[in-house]
């Protein structure tokens, strides 16, 4: 079908949702301020969901608040991202495809993304995400040819850079709102952050490489000796650790 | 690069306290953990006295959750030492098992922990985390359930069990868990909030108006819990919209949802103010 394009913005935030909660499974909507017609260019992401994926209330209502934000910013919803805990199986569960369908009642080149965890390892080579696109009534994989990801270097070096910071830790999805309302899940603030990294943007796209393939690669030098260490707890995704005995973090209205 | 104790400008018993709360409150901030702990252990062991092998536990656990696998390697070689033979030692080794992954060997581990004591529940616990880590959600609810027949007050797995049903889809069963506990924990304005959102999840007007209720008895709990004040908010909203419902409860509906959108738009603004102090 069409080409899909992904911002730098959405991916660095769908990637430090993923890597705040590395434990848990963890979704999200993807946005665009484009209008409709032609290729979609996600522009943004809300990251909403880190607890009870599947349940309904706060999944409606977080979809109720995004879509009010998104008319009053010109915005709209063109997809959904989920990243799941066990990193062994990152195809899309019942309700990421439950949600990815309601969202192409609206929008009909809708897009249903799944983060891989498994493909998170410090020295990632291309974006650790699986696309699927709506062919008659099923979800099926996108060709990796439409999918466009500008400036891929610069974006995950700007990932990488936020989560050796611990800056990723201002990343607010819909369940830490609703845990403190003083807290912005529209992230105004790592927003700032991130447009303060990115490098203008440049005529060329780099598309997605089959595997491998044409994009060249770039040897970081990692600031400190904490970053690969911080690095190395994203490879706690591959690692599923269901601690049984303890007590589910309880939030703080406990 | 910094020390803990030098970036935020503690002392080592500070450092051993924040340790301690951490253990009884049972967060799971594990690399937190790892550098308070990592410092303690190897700049103040001499200082900590005996409590240096809860520490060492404690600060291992959290370094396989952070895949720091030197970090607990030197850590159970400590506990090793200091009590061997130890069932507690063993069950952590084969933590470390899973961890890499080798989980035919972890389950051996705890298997043989099994046959010296039966009755050890972390061993059992183990085992059913890791069918839950290899995808086997089935096994592990059908063992998990078997668990429960043996140990009905176990609390946290009641609600675990709860969490594999919810992921399962099987809301029915999580539900029946959820009532479980709170049956034992009535004041636990968490359990409510939980419950009224797998019934609300169920769907249809009965689970509908069960589900507000119990919404309300979260508020009524702990009326600072915004997912069981817009829940009632959104459920109040259905069964007044629902075509089933005679005007006399629709009535009330709406005047359940009108409060509620009341308390939210208060909640809001007392926020805005308090963010812009």
């Amino acid at each position: 079908m069409g080409e899909v394009e992904l911002s730098c913005l959405a991916y660095v935030k769908m990637y430090l949702h993923a890597c705040l909660f590395p434990r848990c499974s963890v979704n999200g909507l993807l946005l665009s301020s484009s209008p409709a017609g032609g290729a979609v260019c996600v522009t943004d992401c809300v990251p909403l969901l880190h607890t009870h994926l599947p349940l309904a209330p706060i999944t409606q209502l977080a979809l109720t608040q995004v879509d009010v934000w998104c008319a009053q910013t010109q915005q709209r919803i063109v997809g959904y991202y989920q990243a799941n805990a066990c990193v062994s199986d990152s195809s899309p569960t019942p309700c990421a495809l439950k949600i990815a369908d309601k969202i192409a009642e609206q929008c009909n080149n809708a897009v249903l993304l799944m983060i891989d965890g498994g493909k998170m390892s410090p020295d990632y080579r291309v974006p650790p995400i699986v696309m699927y696109e709506r062919k008659d009534t099923r979800w099926t994989l996108k060709d990796k040819h439409t999918i466009m990801l500008r400036q891929w270097e610069e974006t995950r070096d700007i990932a990488s850079q936020l989560l050796d910071s611990g800056d990723h830790s201002l990343l607010v999805d819909f369940d830490s709102h609703l845990d403190d309302i003083t807290r912005d899940w529209t992230n105004q603030k790592l927003n700032a952050k991130i447009a303060e990294l990115a490098s203008p943007a440049n005529a060329s796209s780099i598309a997605l490489p089959p595997g491998g393939g044409t994009v060249s690669i770039v040897t970081f030098t990692w600031s400190s000796s904490t970053a690969r260490g911080r690095q190395q707890n994203i490879n706690s995704l591959s690692i599923n650790h269901i601690l049984l005995e303890n007590s589910p973090e309880w939030r703080n209205n406990g | 690069m910094a020390s803990v104790s030098e970036m935020y400008d503690v002392t080592w018993e500070e450092m051993r306290d924040k340790l301690r709360k951490w253990r009884e409150d049972n967060h799971r901030n594990s690399e937190q953990i790892v550098d308070v702990g990592e410092e303690l252990i190897n700049e103040h062991a001499s200082k900590l006295g005996d409590d240096i092998w809860i520490i060492y536990e404690q600060v291992m656990i959290a370094a396989l959750d952070c895949s720091r696998d030197d970090l607990a390697w030197t850590c159970l070689q400590e506990l090793k030492k200091q009590f061997p033979g130890s069932q507690r030692v063993k069950r952590l080794a084969g933590m470390r098992l899973e961890a890499l992954e080798k989980y035919e060997d972890a389950s051996k581990q705890y298997d043989s922990i099994l046959q010296d004591d039966p009755t050890n529940t972390a061993a059992r616990k183990r085992k059913i985390s890791i069918l839950k880590a290899q995808g086997k959600s089935a096994e592990a609810i059908r063992e998990l359930n078997e668990y429960l027949e043996q140990f009905v007050g176990d609390q946290e797995a009641w609600h675990e069990l709860s969490e594999l049903y919810i992921n399962e889809h099987d809301y029915g069963k999580a539900a029946f868990c959820l009532e479980e506990l709170m049956m034992t924990n009535p004041h636990n304005h968490l359990y409510c909030e939980q419950y009224a959102e797998v019934k609300y999840t169920q769907g249809g007007l009965e689970n509908l108006e069960l589900s507000r209720k119990y919404f309300a008895q979260a508020l009524k709990l702990n009326n600072g819990n915004m997912r069981a004040l817009f829940g009632l908010y959104m459920s109040a909203s259905h069964i007044a919209a629902s075509p089933k419902v005679n005007a006399t409860v629709k009535k009330a509906n709406v005047k359940y949802a009108a409060w509620a959108t009341n308390q939210i738009n208060r909640a809001y603004q007392v926020s805005h103010a308090r963010y812009l102090l």
